[in-house]
């Protein structure tokens, strides 16, 4: 449970943040948070509303400014990169409220995804198929008359088109039932075991958190208060103190 | 006169006032219909191509080259300026206004300084043809079939090509199209030269029937900001062409019933009416009826 201290964070670490701080004008939201992710892993970030962890996934893609610290991705400093130069280099990210292209057609959404660089660079839409047949389904259909579910399917289903080797999830469960959030998860952990990728996830959902994570960074006030293991989080005691929920 | 001269004639005017239209819209269906950017200085790119068509015309170049180069050269200034001035104001729609209006009055002086008052203007070409005892020109339904040709491919850039799909992703959304590895800023730079490209076709296209002089763009400004307003921004292109179509209408009848001068009142008058009735334009209109269509089919 103890914080990992920052030596511990090896070379191969797929990315890796070092002190950074960012925020909304020069209001500083994150302050010197420090942490590191292993290729194949499942990172979860836990905390209570508006500790900051919607504005670490904007920053480590890049949609918010850097203040301070460094961004490493495969041992590349991308702390100053302009979004779509991370997403080149295989960062993907799917927003709180999914950031569906509403007016495009679920096929066009899909196509945007070749965007995304990382390993394949060739664009494999019969996956993402496989995982999500209601996409193929629906192909022709404006985006924004989807459902929730689908919508949320299509969003990562879109990240999955380019192949990224790092997907930033924020909140997938949001507004979702939950027999989808559970399929979610479990394409979550398949894509992970089988294939060259990395999630971290910013989650409330408990459940979901235990059935995929590998390990859970726990938020507070813009900075990480502390490590737990999934089992840690499930316990209803540790959930109460570090997120004041039961 | 016959009846088919009559009935000619009529819908030669027809044609000739929505090609005017959606010439004179045809950058702004890109700058203002789907970037958002109030550019009041969008009539003067179009000066900018009917100079250009007119040196190069001049300097023995043919004239469909000439305005090509018009669509090339009013292209590169657009993008100077969305880089210079342009890009600082997106979503602000005063500042946008006022500041676009200041390039406006800063070229049309700047080209008065440099160029004089007015330029050798270029012949119109073709000719003209008769129907019973009337006579036509040729070049007016030249106009108009260019008009109808860059709005087909505007509507095939932008519905088919990956380049398409990508501008469309940024208009939509910015911050996720920049996420999926589109250089926001540079798409933005692009599509508005384009659109001025464009303008500067269009442009070019006029010259060759009007008087080029600094204030050549004044004439063209306001109307393709009405056009494009009354088609609205739910779909641009069917929303321009019906609204090119309907304004049109309105002019042409009321042209031949009573004057030129009312005509054009008649057209304001009839662009207030629709946006009275339909404040979010007329492509709003028919696509919320074709969701309701879809629905009871199914």
């Amino acid at each position: 449970m103890a914080a990992e201290p920052a030596e511990r964070q090896s070379e191969q670490a797929l990315l890796s943040v070092d002190g950074i701080s960012s925020g909304y004008g020069s209001a500083r939201i994150l302050q010197n948070l420090s942490f590191a992710v292993e290729r194949h892993e499942i990172l979860a970030i836990v905390g209570r509303n508006g500790v900051g962890k919607t504005t670490l996934m904007k920053t480590l893609i890049g949609l918010l400014r850097l203040m301070d610290g460094t961004i490493e991705f495969k041992g590349e400093s991308i702390g100053r990169f302009r979004p779509s130069r991370r997403a080149h280099r295989g960062i993907a990210y799917v927003p709180q409220g999914r950031g569906i292209f509403n007016r495009m057609s679920v096929t066009e959404n899909l196509v945007l995804g070749q965007g995304l660089g990382g390993i394949g660079r060739k664009a494999d839409f019969d996956r993402v198929y496989r995982f999500f047949p209601r996409l193929k389904e629906r192909g022709s259909q404006k985006a924004g008359s989807m459902s929730g579910g689908e919508q949320q399917q299509l969003a990562i289903g879109r990240v999955l088109v380019g192949q990224p080797e790092l997907i930033l999830l924020d909140e997938p469960s949001e507004g979702i039932q939950p027999n989808i959030v559970q399929e979610i998860g479990q394409i979550i952990r398949r894509l992970t075991e089988q294939e060259d990728l990395t999630v971290i996830i910013v989650e409330q959902n408990l459940e979901l958190i235990h059935s995929v994570a590998d390990r859970c960074m726990v938020m507070d006030k813009g900075t990480i208060i502390a490590h737990l293991t999934p089992d840690e989080i499930a316990d209803e005691e540790v959930a109460k103190r570090y997120l004041a929920i039961a | 006169m016959e009846t088919v001269s009559i009935i000619f004639s009529f819908i030669y005017q027809y044609a000739d006032n929505i090609g005017f239209l959606l010439l004179a819209a045809v950058g702004l269906i890109i700058i203002f219909g789907m970037m958002g950017v109030i550019n009041m200085a969008h009539g003067e790119l179009m000066m900018i191509g009917a100079y250009i068509t007119a040196f190069a015309y001049h300097a023995g170049v043919p004239a469909p080259i000439a305005i090509i180069f018009a669509g090339i050269g009013s292209g590169l200034a657009g993008i100077v300026l969305e880089r210079l001035v342009i890009r600082f104001f997106y979503r602000q729609l005063l500042s946008s206004l006022v500041v676009t209006w200041g390039i406006s009055l800063v070229l049309t002086e700047g080209f008065l300084l440099i160029f004089g008052p007015s330029i050798l203007n270029v012949p119109t070409p073709f000719g003209s043809f008769g129907v019973g005892e009337l006579t036509f020109g040729i070049y007016r339904l030249v106009l108009f079939g260019v008009a109808l040709l860059l709005i087909g491919l505007i509507w095939a850039l932008f519905s088919y090509t990956r380049f398409g799909a990508r501008a469309r992703a940024t208009m939509e959304n910015p911050e996720m199209a920049e996420a999926f590895g589109i250089n926001t800023s540079r798409m933005y730079a692009l599509t508005f030269g384009l659109g001025s490209a464009l303008g500067g076709i269009a442009g070019g296209m006029f010259a060759l029937t009007a008087t080029i002089s600094p204030f050549f763009g004044v004439n063209y400004t306001l109307f393709a900001f009405i056009t494009v307003v009354v088609g609205g921004g739910a779909n641009v292109i069917t929303g321009v062409t019906t609204s090119a179509a309907a304004l049109a209408g309105a002019q042409t009848i009321v042209n031949n019933a009573w004057s030129v001068y009312v005509g054009y009142v008649s057209m304001m008058l009839a662009a207030f009416l629709i946006l009275l009735i339909l404040p979010r334009g007329i492509s709003e209109y028919l696509e919320r009826r074709k969701i309701r269509v879809a629905k009871k089919n199914g």
